[in-house]
């Protein structure tokens, strides 16, 4: 009692103040319990999955891509399995040791691998590529940190067989050229992917749980290439390319029927296992070392190396393009057989003397006998009687000016006049096959057309899709059109290119028991003053009902360069070995 | 509180009454911190594992801050509260001195010295002063409660909390702000007047305004606290969103969160309310809050029934320190405010602040006691 004297007691509004004060504590966290309804109930979604996305460590598991099978089954790109090595810092419990065996299985030097396996980071990638075998033998060290993971890489088990035209893939699985690009999205296939919870070291954390989404294997791409005849032609390319020392042999072997390629050679080709190291053959013709090259300069010639010149360059045809002047006369009805001509070594085109191959003439001649001859003056006055407007209507009606659609990336368009610009002089040159490029798969289409009845058609590799046990899941229909020429222009075509080779300027491509069609040519290239060269040839059989066409194109061929000569040879030679091959 | 209010005259007249003790005041304080020591457990052992070794690190250190400060809480609960009139004086300048000399021999933690070493046990000054000031100014207020209406003496009054105030924000900005904020509420409730509060408020965002604009590393904090996402610095706060957000109602389960494996830096300190938040959800953070608010309202019963005016302004004060970590810290986590440092109380890892906080809690144990009342 004595205190309440001593001391003051609390007035009334002392207590009124102090429940002022709750209030006002009460009402602030209030209201701070309505901000955190907000954060957890209507903004938890949001939160919740940042929260998640960065717990969550996703590895990829890679699918096997798909493989590319030729016409047999044979299989041209496959899969190796291959390992990555690296070091988990936080894990390696005897450094020296992990050096040690890193440093005796990858054969790098020590101060390479010491700095990976000495720096603090949550995993250092020591090598990639390593073979399995060697990965195997790292696995069995049992060395805390060490992680081997196994992946695939592209192989390619005929190295440069076809290689501008399967192409090659990226370090991430893609297709980088030709077929492995075009089919990319079937032979990729799907990741898998497992799904762990780390901690914010990137430690994983035990007994979480993972998800694991299986990867779904690409499917395999069955193509009509035919291991055998491409490995004919490529040889028979690499004779001619040796003897003549040319710059580079291109074949193309196709079905004129519905278009199925079964070989396309640029030779010289490059390893598939390695195409990021340029061939010899360049390397040869380099004034400086590849080492100081810049990575420009590099990359640009790489590209050359990569080039698929059958169907990324266009060139002058020369005279395999008489068939498509001949045809269009016959279907126009210009001309017959048992017309007659006259060719003096030349002809007058307005004020200019445009000369034939034989500059003394071939004197008097029929239409057949002007062919065999691959007569210019003959094929000149066939473009004069046709007219500008007339050639225009059939290189339209051949498709001579649209791409041919092959399943083959980086198709170069047909390189021709503007038709108001045609004038005599030009309209001369075009009916022999100067002064305008289509590419060396043009020209083979469009004559496949002519010879195999009329119907254009599209060229291509791609035949079928088929998964891993070899179920067919799909198969590729291409378009064709037909009536492009009459069929009795066809025969006539057929019958008058037999007699080229028959007894004409192709005979060197005649084989005994065959019946072979086709037509050479020489064309010089731009400028002409460098006096550089392409032969060609292109040929067929049977004559009468065609399976297979060929055209070899030497270019710039030393020596002799006459297309019948040189490339007529090359043709015969890979007819002989096919022919027999493809009867069986 | 009708059990005792406005009964002076009656209590004059029956000799005897009977002692107070408040149980529930008791069971809150021990509710909450078994409660705290949970939660503490569940966030710092990925932190102590990781440095130490030992999950269990942060937990026992902090058990046996608890049980220093639980047996404080009993010593002083039994004191006789008006005891520590005699002693203000000499509590208050040895914080003074305690703060000034963290200040030159402090060691260093999270960039600026607020840890003592003594006989190998870290103490933090600054948790020394918040008590000090309740026992000085509930002192001084007491003394001079007949003029604290006059705003000449309120602010003399003031002036005298300025000293602790000023050196404990040389390096440590969030509980000088607490020092401030209890001697503006304990004079508060002595004083009958309120223009003279609304003045202060007026005087106080002006210099916060001030301040702010002074030193462009404080209106960064501004910037992040609007935008988190926006900025490299507003990592800890929106870690801290993540875990709330990712809560939801009721939580992934104790133990649960990913959150306080790294990712929120120091999850055991200021900002285990988030870790809470993950692990207990929306429900259990209210039931959070709801425990504080009992705990507040009790403060108010105990204050409101005291004997005298001083033990009422001492339990004012307590009221308010817990009334302003609590409503801080939880405002900062939910990102309500900018970043500042003020940990939980009886929840956030600290050994000085959990015995000094339990120390306190015997002082309003001892209030209580005080009370008196007549069985009928």
């Amino acid at each position: 009692m004595q205190h309440d004297t001593s001391f003051y007691r609390s007035k009334t509004f002392n207590r009124k103040k102090m429940m002022v004060m709750f209030l006002a504590v009460f009402f602030i966290l209030v209201f701070l319990i309505g901000r955190l309804v907000y954060l957890m109930v209507f903004c938890s979604e949001y939160y919740g999955q940042k929260a998640e996305n960065l717990h969550e460590r996703e590895r990829d598991i890679k699918a096997a891509r798909g493989k590319i099978l030729d016409a047999n089954g044979t299989v041209l790109a496959t899969n190796r399995s291959v390992c990555t090595i690296s070091v988990i810092h936080s894990q390696i419990r005897e450094p020296e040791a992990v050096i040690a065996a890193l440093v005796k299985e990858l054969g790098i030097d020590e101060e390479t691998v010491r700095k990976r396996v000495e720096k603090v980071s949550s995993i250092e990638r020591v090598k990639t590529n390593v073979d399995k075998e060697t990965g195997d033998r790292i696995r069995a060290y049992g060395l805390a940190g060490v992680k081997v993971d196994e992946d695939y890489k592209r192989y390619y088990p005929y190295d440069t067989l076809g290689s501008k035209v399967l192409g090659f893939t990226g370090g991430d699985n893609q297709g980088i050229l030709g077929l492995e690009v075009k089919y990319d999205e079937y032979m990729q296939g799907t990741n898998g992917k497992i799904l762990t919870l780390t901690d914010a070291r990137g430690v994983e954390i035990e007994n979480a749980g993972e998800t694991r989404m299986e990867p779904v294997n690409g499917y395999d791409l069955c193509i009509s290439m035919d291991l055998n005849i491409q490995k004919y032609c490529e040889q028979a390319a690499k004779k001619a390319y040796v003897q003549k020392e040319a710059d580079s042999v291109s074949v193309i072997v196709m079905n004129p029927k519905n278009g199925e390629l079964m070989a396309m050679v640029n030779y010289p080709e490059f390893d598939l296992n390695d195409p990021f190291t340029l061939i010899p053959e360049m390397e040869e013709d380099l004034e400086v070392s590849v080492d100081s090259l810049s990575a420009e300069e590099k990359q640009n010639l790489l590209n050359q190396m990569w080039r698929n010149q059958c169907i990324s360059d266009t060139y002058e045809p020369g005279s395999t393009f008489k068939i498509i002047t001949a045809t269009a006369a016959i279907e126009e009805e210009v001309v017959s057989l048992t017309d007659n001509f006259f060719c003096p070594g030349y002809k007058m085109v307005e004020d200019r003397r445009i000369r034939c191959a034989k500059t003394t003439g071939h004197g008097a001649e029929t239409f057949e006998t002007g062919i065999m001859n691959s007569c210019n003056p003959v094929f000149m006055e066939l473009g004069e009687r046709l007219g500008t407007d007339n050639f225009y209507k059939y290189f339209r009606q051949f498709g001579l000016l649209q791409k041919t659609n092959i399943d083959l990336p980086g198709e170069a368009a047909t390189i021709m006049h503007k038709k108001e610009n045609v004038g005599p002089v030009e309209l001369a040159t075009i009916s022999f096959g100067q002064s305008f490029q289509i590419t060396p798969m043009q020209l083979v289409t469009t004559v496949s057309s002519i010879i195999n009845g009329g119907t254009r058609v599209t060229p291509h590799f791609g035949v079928e899709i088929r998964d891993e046990k070899g179920n067919l899941i799909k198969t590729f229909s291409y378009d064709s059109k037909e009536g492009i020429c009459k069929s009795e222009t066809s025969e006539m075509m057929q019958y008058l290119l037999e007699r080229v080779v028959a007894d004409g300027g192709g005979k060197n491509a005649k084989i005994e028991g065959y019946s072979i069609g086709g037509k050479t040519a020489t064309s010089q290239t731009l400028p002409r003053s460098e006096h550089r060269y392409i032969s060609s040839f292109l040929g067929f059989a049977p004559a009468d009902d065609p399976d297979v066409m060929v055209l070899a194109i030497i270019r710039n061929p030393q020596g002799v360069y006459y297309g019948g000569t040189i490339a007529a040879p090359v043709v015969r030679e890979i007819m002989e070995n096919i022919l027999p091959y493809l009867d069986k | 509180m009708a059990r005792s209010r406005g009964k002076e005259n009656k209590q004059r007249s029956k000799p005897k009454p009977v002692r107070y003790f408040d149980y529930s005041l008791l069971f809150l304080i021990i509710f909450l911190l078994c409660f705290g020591l949970i939660m503490l457990y569940s966030t710092s052992s990925y932190y102590g594992v990781l440095r130490f070794g030992d999950a269990a690190y942060y937990v026992r250190k902090q058990l046996f801050a608890s049980a220093l400060g639980l047996a404080a809480m009993l010593v002083v609960s039994q004191i006789p509260y008006q005891i520590w009139m005699r002693f203000s004086t000499m509590a208050y300048l040895a914080a003074l001195v305690l703060c000034t000399a963290v200040i030159f021999i402090g060691k260093e933690g999270g960039g600026q010295s607020r840890w003592l070493y003594i006989g190998g046990q870290s103490f933090q000054p600054s948790e020394l002063a918040k008590l000090a000031v309740i026992i000085f100014l509930a002192t001084v207020v007491y003394k001079t409660s007949k003029q604290v209406g006059n705003f000449k003496t309120l602010m003399k009054v003031m002036a005298f909390a300025l000293p602790i105030t000023g050196v404990v924000a040389y390096n440590n900005l969030s509980t000088a702000i607490i020092i401030l904020g209890i001697a503006v509420c304990m004079l508060f409730v002595a004083s009958p007047r309120y223009s003279h509060f609304v003045v202060m408020g007026g005087i106080v965002i002006a210099v916060g305004v001030l301040f702010i604009l002074l030193a462009s590393y404080r209106a960064e904090r501004i910037k992040i606290w609007l935008d988190p996402e926006g900025y490299e610095k507003g990592y800890q706060t929106l870690q801290g969103l993540y875990a709330i957000g990712s809560g939801g109602l009721f939580g992934k389960g104790l133990g649960e969160s990913m959150q306080k494996l790294g990712f929120i830096p120091e999850a055991q300190n200021d900002m285990i309310f988030s870790v809470i938040c993950e692990e207990l959800g929306l429900f259990g953070a209210v039931c959070l809050i709801l425990l504080y608010l009992l705990l507040i309202w009790r403060f108010m019963i105990i204050a409101s029934n005291a004997a005298d005016l001083y033990g009422a302004l001492l339990v004012v004060g307590i009221m308010a320190h817990i009334s302003i970590q609590v409503v801080l810290n939880i405002a900062v986590v939910t990102n309500t405010i900018p970043n500042t440092g003020i940990s939980l109380p009886f929840v956030s890892y600290g050994g000085t602040s959990i015995s000094f906080l339990l120390s306190e809690m015997g002082l309003a144990l001892s209030v209580s006691r005080g009370i008196k009342f007549e069985v009928t």
